[in-house]
């Protein structure tokens, strides 16, 4: 079964382009466009990796990572931070930090280093 | 009154309609009037502005005007009070001339008898100032008599010099003759001379500068016959005795001037007069001295007053002793003030005082601070200090040097802002090349995949990236350009149809109610049309943006109304969008904040904001979270001549 990525991030381009990318990749996603919404995605389940953006309305995406690794269920989602802010020490635990504008064959890469095919 | 009044008049009374009509009448009278409605705002005013007359009501709550006279006597005992009294309060009238008022008059009040007291004011001023004018003049009478009494006990101390020489060297010199370059070393001229009168030797400098007269007769150098007064030299040889006088002399060069000439005679072994000693003081030598020494100090003085800066002394108790001409200019005349009292307006010294550090420790402080100036200007100032020692090395006056750095420091707010301004539109920029790079992913994966759907969404991507881009460069320049206004007149209908078209398929795409409301009245109006298409532009885009974000489901609706008043054009844009809080309004004019995460750069607003008050209008937001948002647009129907072309 193909692996599943929430993309979190208020910008509807990039969520368009995140989306496409990682599913011409072989994944499936999912799309968040701020931290209640991402919110509402994982109570009904779990994806395999987020990707994050740090500045969001209603809410600092580090804040949001620390409220969803509250729960024991989500506390294991590995993270991608992919942000136009410099924030590579905000969220300390996440896999990769990525800044706007990034590059998306190294994007993919890690996405598979870290959650396979 | 055909005389020039040119006083400041402070005119206190509690009751609004006495501050008008005699305000006017006084204003008429040539003064220049300040008002207050009660005792204590009348003495903030008075410490501000040190007004020479006072015109007070007495009756008035809080501090009365008897409290008033009070206290601007025991701080200013010079300024004249006049003081206002209601019918029958003549018992208050007699007090306050007790206390030193300068006069009363009565309610209602009649324009002769004012005019008679403030004349009165006037007069006892204007005695005031030539009472201080005599003091003067009598000072500086006695300082040029005491010079004159100097230079006197000078001439006097050359004269005993001169004499001491003679007979000195009448002592050891066997050989005047040989003997006279011991002379040559001083300041004036020295010659020997025979009993035939005639000059047999001289020192260097007598030859050069009065010339080679060895063998010349002893009265020639004062050029004369001689038949006329004998000269110094002869006289000796006749009495026997040295001789003092002022004579006239001709150079070498054919200029003249004065000597003080003082002979010695030099005796032989059977003490008969063989030679005589003549040696001669230049007095315009020493005149010149004395004027170059005048000079140093009117220069020192004139950059005492000119140096671009505030200089001010003050002794321990921050009593000002001195002031150069631009403290005086922008902080007043001293007149034994207080530095706090010229700079702070305050009435005690001020923490941190660098003036109190460099009396305690002897050493030079620098502090910045915020002064007022008399008329109420606010400058930042740098302040340095410097010790002023007596001659035991003790500090009893310190010096305080102020720059003025208010334009530094409006630079430097400038360039924080711009800096502000860099890192949003940086960070605009960050994003905007994500969503191109996600626009030429769609295209370029809809191309390898044949998918048409792809290619056009990849295409839409690219050109709503590259139109953002297009608004922020043009957001950019706006703010960077130092541009002149355009003025022109236009037809507003035409300006907002203009305005609206390019917006219009957003507007629908977004599923948006538009409609314009505009007021049959309006004609033409003379308006920078680039800069109103601008603001408004933006108006429109925030609202189409605030319905966006709106997920509460409901139609959404915009409306543009146009309305003019007499003065005014106004551009309403109403919304039933997302709304805003208070805190998100109040900072909507800041240049970094962006609502719109990063559909926004932040920039619109504030520089929306800039352009129209540089054009003396305004831009005004209400707003209610979940209801909607109403920008309202006020720009003036007719050019302000009185507004500046360019940014400042």
């Amino acid at each position: 079964m193909a692996k599943t990525i929430l993309i979190i991030d208020d910008d509807p381009v990039v969520v368009k382009y995140l989306s496409n990318l990682f599913q011409d990749n072989g994944y499936e996603t999912l799309a968040a466009a701020s931290a209640r919404e991402g919110m509402d995605v994982l109570k009904g389940t779990v994806p395999d990796l987020m990707t994050l953006d740090l500045e969001m309305p209603g809410g600092w995406g580090a804040q949001f990572y620390r409220q969803v690794t509250k729960e024991e269920r989500l506390k294991d989602i590995p993270v991608i931070v992919i942000s136009g802010v410099a924030g590579r020490h905000a969220i300390k635990k996440a896999v990769a930090y990525m800044a706007k504008p990034f590059d998306p064959d190294k994007l993919v890469a890690i996405v598979r280093k870290t959650i396979g095919d | 009154m055909t005389e020039k009044i040119t006083e400041t008049l402070l005119l206190v009374d509690d009751e609004p309609g006495i501050r008008k009509v005699l305000g006017i009448s006084l204003a008429d009278l040539g003064y220049r009037v300040l008002t207050a409605e009660n005792g204590e705002a009348a003495l903030a005013m008075f410490r501000a502005h040190c007004p020479a007359i006072v015109l007070t009501d007495i009756k008035m709550p809080g501090m009365d005007g008897i409290d008033l006279l009070k206290a601007i006597k025991g701080e200013s005992p010079d300024t004249e009070v006049i003081m206002i009294t209601g019918h029958g309060d003549m018992e208050l009238a007699i007090e306050s001339i007790k206390f030193e008022a300068t006069d009363f008059v009565t309610k209602p009040i009649r324009d002769d008898i004012l005019s008679i007291a403030l004349k009165r004011a006037r007069d006892r001023i204007a005695m005031r100032a030539k009472l201080r004018a005599y003091t003067e003049n009598l000072e500086r009478l006695v300082a040029e008599k005491s010079a004159r009494l100097v230079e006197a006990e000078r001439q006097a101390a050359v004269g005993q010099t001169v004499e001491g020489l003679a007979r000195a060297f009448s002592n050891i010199a066997g050989d005047m003759r040989g003997g006279i370059h011991y002379f040559n070393e001083m300041p004036c001229y020295v010659s020997i001379h025979s009993s035939e009168f005639k000059i047999v030797a001289a020192n260097q400098l007598f030859l050069e500068r009065i010339g080679d007269r060895i063998g010349a007769r002893s009265w020639e150098i004062y050029g004369r016959n001689s038949d006329a007064r004998p000269s110094p030299v002869e006289e000796t040889f006749r009495t026997g005795q040295g001789q003092r006088a002022r004579r006239r002399i001709c150079l070498a060069d054919g200029s003249r001037t004065t000597l003080m000439v003082h002979t010695a005679p030099i005796r032989n072994r059977e003490r008969g007069v063989e030679l005589v000693l003549e040696i001669s003081a230049d007095m315009t030598e020493m005149n010149r001295l004395q004027t170059e020494l005048r000079a140093t100090q009117t220069r020192f003085e004139q950059l005492f007053d000119e140096v671009p800066c505030y200089i001010s002394v003050q002794d321990r108790q921050f009593r000002l002793t001195a002031a150069n001409r631009r403290f005086k200019e922008d902080f007043g005349e001293i007149e034994g003030g207080f530095c706090h009292e010229h700079y702070k307006h305050r009435d005690s010294s001020c923490p941190n005082c660098p003036v109190a550090k460099t009396f305690r420790d002897g050493r030079s402080h620098s502090h910045e601070t915020v002064v007022r100036s008399k008329s109420g200007e606010q400058y930042n100032v740098l302040i340095w200090t410097a010790p002023l020692r007596d001659e035991t090395g003790e500090v009893t006056q310190v010096m305080e040097m102020s720059t003025n750095i208010t334009q530094v420091r409006q630079l430097e707010n400038r360039l924080s802002s711009l800096g502000l301004l860099i890192g949003s539109v940086s960070h605009a920029i960050k994003g905007l090349l994500t969503g191109l790079d996600g626009g030429m992913y769609l295209l370029g994966a809809g191309f390898a995949k044949s998918n048409e759907a792809q290619i056009q969404e990849g295409w839409e991507t690219v050109r709503m990236m590259v139109e953002r881009i297009r608004r922020m460069v043009l957001d950019i320049l706006y703010y960077a350009r130092e541009k002149d206004l355009k003025w022109e007149r236009i037809d507003v209908v035409s300006l907002v149809r203009e305005t609206v078209a390019p917006l219009e398929k957003e507007i629908s795409e977004a599923g948006i109610d538009f409609s314009v409301d505009m007021a049959p009245a309006l004609r033409a109006v003379e308006l920078d049309t680039g800069i109103i298409r601008s603001v408004l532009g933006n108006m429109l885009e925030n609202a189409i943006d605030a319905c966006r974000m709106d997920a509460s489901g409901r139609k959404h609706r915009i409306g543009l109304r146009v309305r003019p008043d007499p003065r005014y054009l106004f551009f309403e844009v109403v919304d039933n969008g997302i709304g805003m809080d208070d805190k998100t309004r109040e900072s909507l004019f800041k240049t970094v904040h962006s609502t719109k995460g990063k559909r926004g750069t932040g920039l619109g607003l504030f520089m929306s904001g800039r352009i129209i008050a540089q054009q003396g209008g305004a831009i005004s937001v209400t707003s209610i979270p979940g209801q909607g948002s109403t920008f309202t647009l006020k720009i003036p129907r007719e050019r302000n001549a009185s507004l500046s072309p360019t940014r400042s």
